[in-house]
């Protein structure tokens, strides 16, 4: 899956977790642009993403990941 | 060793000359000798081999994690290093818990359910501090597992941050990767850095010897001989033990933090103006954050990611909508996330309840009441977040933290609800005037002492929301100021403070943990 497409999941993703249609996330989209994602939302996040992408993130990379960028490469690192 | 005792502060004089006297690179073995001397010197004996094991325990298990390359390997270090901290927490600290509450079952339902006798509790001693030194000890462990940590290659230096005098007995509780650098690099004298720790600990001293000392007599007057007090008193003595607890805590936080700063070293901040906090919620957020910030990461994470709870997540978000579903599934980690941290207070049910469980019932009843409030309030076109109605928040968390710390004081839960029940069906607001106030324990003028301290408190506390450290404040002011300040807190300290040959200072309330 190239990264284009990894970003078509997440968008559906976010949208869901957040209830918000409006979220289009990008390489530098961070949890200071979306209101609701806080420290408990990251989790709920990760959870739906590793559902919906059948990956699993480490605990490493859930608490380093600095933006929505370095999340697709991870999930693309892990799903090929 | 009391760290308020004449003897603590001859030591913690003697360890500062020989920090600073001996070569920097080492620094770290004066504070490990003086963490070791500490521990010996309070008394505490052979128990020391308790700290020592427990930091051999993780060092070997922290070293193999980090060379372990299959799963299970990794697993089996861990399980190692969880039987060695928490297996030794857990018996020492909650296996009595266990039989008194076997025993209690067993009084309750005797010849109904099931026939049992009642078994012996164990005596066990105590090692000062195993609450706190675990946890840091053990986070350094997760850390690594989880592939996020710093790996100590080096025993004795691992065993310094495991035994750090000043932060071992009531934290705060460390993380490694944070405390590594602070803790082994050379530090050289620093006029400002020590004048401004010895600044906070005579700030700490204030808060401890002062306030919540006197808080301490009220407080003890009442719950020990609670038979005879009823209604109002009982609220006297709930806020006082309020007062007392959180100056005791805080200033121990503020004596160690300044007393690490003397020797250059930045321990992690414990608390930010809690009192000012208009959710509970947000109370814990600021109230023992190293405690909140380890239970978040080590087990209110870890819970919500873990299979179980995934699989409950998704049956109930399938059974219950999307929204609800999320908002249970949530409330199900933070019930397990508030059993945790009330049982980690102590092995008893007043703790559990009191420390934790109230707690959690106040966080989920404020999640479901206010967005319905806000609602309200936005459909009446009114702010919801209204000055006036934020300060009657602050308010309402005192009050809450009041009525749950008395299960906290108590000396069981059912004394606890005993007092809860009396609070809230005895009406004898006259006590507050007609002079009973000052019948327990402090006349007028201690009680004026011990009030007019507390405004200071807020005052101080008040600024401190506002921005700014108060310390950079008050050095900012030309020298007289300076001085007048810091020698008028100093012998306001002195004068009036409860100390001495003749007084036996209490314990801090969390040292017991």
């Amino acid at each position: 899956m190239n990264r284009e497409a990894i970003f078509d999941r997440l968008n559906i993703i976010f949208r869901d977790i957040f209830d918000d249609e409006s979220i289009t996330v990008t390489d530098k989209t961070t949890a200071d642009d979306i209101e609701e994602w806080d420290s408990l939302e990251h989790i709920n996040l990760i959870n739906a993403i590793e559902h919906e992408m059948g990956m699993k993130f480490t605990m490493g990379q859930v608490v380093s990941m600095k933006n929505v960028g370095e999340m697709v490469d991870v999930i693309a690192a892990s799903i090929g | 060793m009391n760290i308020t005792s004449f003897y603590f502060l001859c030591f913690y004089a003697v360890v500062l000359i020989l920090y600073y006297a001996v070569p920097k690179q080492l620094q770290w073995l004066v504070l490990l000798a003086g963490s070791i001397a500490f521990y010996l010197l309070g008394g505490s004996g052979w128990l020391i081999l308790y700290p020592l094991a427990t930091s051999a325990v993780c060092f070997v298990s922290g070293y193999r994690l980090s060379k372990a390359e299959d799963g299970r390997r990794k697993k089996a270090w861990l399980c190692f290093s969880l039987a060695g901290t928490l297996g030794v927490l857990v018996v020492l600290i909650y296996f009595n818990f266990g039989i008194y509450t076997y025993n209690g079952l067993v009084a309750l339902f005797q010849g109904r359910l099931f026939q049992g006798k009642p078994l012996d509790a164990l005596q066990f001693l105590i090692p000062l501090g195993v609450s706190f030194y675990t946890l840091s000890l053990l986070g350094y462990v997760l850390d690594i597992y989880y592939g996020i940590g710093k790996v100590s290659t080096n025993f004795f230096k691992f065993t310094l941050y495991g035994m750090f005098f000043p932060a071992m007995i009531s934290g705060p509780i460390m993380r490694f990767k944070e405390m590594e650098e602070e803790l082994y690099r050379p530090h050289p004298l620093r006029y400002d850095q020590v004048t401004k720790g010895l600044q906070r600990m005579v700030w700490g001293f204030f808060k401890k010897l002062v306030i919540a000392e006197r808080a301490a007599l009220i407080v003890n007057t009442v719950y020990d001989d609670y038979s005879n007090y009823e209604g109002a008193y009982f609220w006297i003595a709930a806020v006082c033990f309020v007062i007392q607890l959180a100056t005791d805590f805080s200033g121990y936080m503020d004596i160690v933090l300044g007393l690490a700063q003397t020797f250059g070293i930045t321990l992690p901040e414990n608390f930010r103006t809690p009192f000012l906090s208009k959710s509970i919620a947000e109370y814990w957020r600021r109230w023992h954050m190293t405690l909140g910030s380890f239970m978040k990461d080590y087990v209110f994470y870890p819970l919500l990611r873990s299979q179980l709870f995934v699989r409950i997540g998704n049956s109930l978000r399938s059974g219950l909508g999307k929204k609800n579903g999320k908002r249970l599934t949530t409330f199900l980690a933070m019930f397990i996330l508030w059993f945790t941290v009330g049982i980690w207070h102590g092995g008893g049910w007043k703790y559990i309840l009191g420390a934790g469980l109230f707690h959690w019932g106040f966080i989920v009843a404020g999640e479901l009441v206010e967005p319905v409030f806000a609602r309200w309030m936005k459909n009446k076109g009114r702010d919801p977040h209204h000055k006036v109605l934020d300060g009657l928040r602050v308010c309402r968390t005192f009050l809450l933290v009041t009525l749950a710390d008395v299960f906290f004081r108590a000396d069981s839960a059912r004394i606890g609800f005993r007092i809860w029940k009396s609070m809230f069906s005895v009406w004898n607001p006259a006590v507050l005037v007609d002079g009973s106030l000052f019948t327990l324990g402090l006349d007028w003028i201690e009680f004026t002492v011990g009030a007019v301290s507390v405004v200071i408190l807020i005052l101080v506390s008040l600024l401190k929301e506002k921005g700014g450290g108060i310390r950079d404040r008050i050095a900012a002011k030309p020298l007289p100021v300076r001085w007048l300040i810091w020698y008028a807190l100093l012998f306001y300290t002195i004068l009036l403070g409860y100390y001495g040959p003749d007084y036996d200072a209490a314990e801090f309330i969390y040292q017991g943990f």
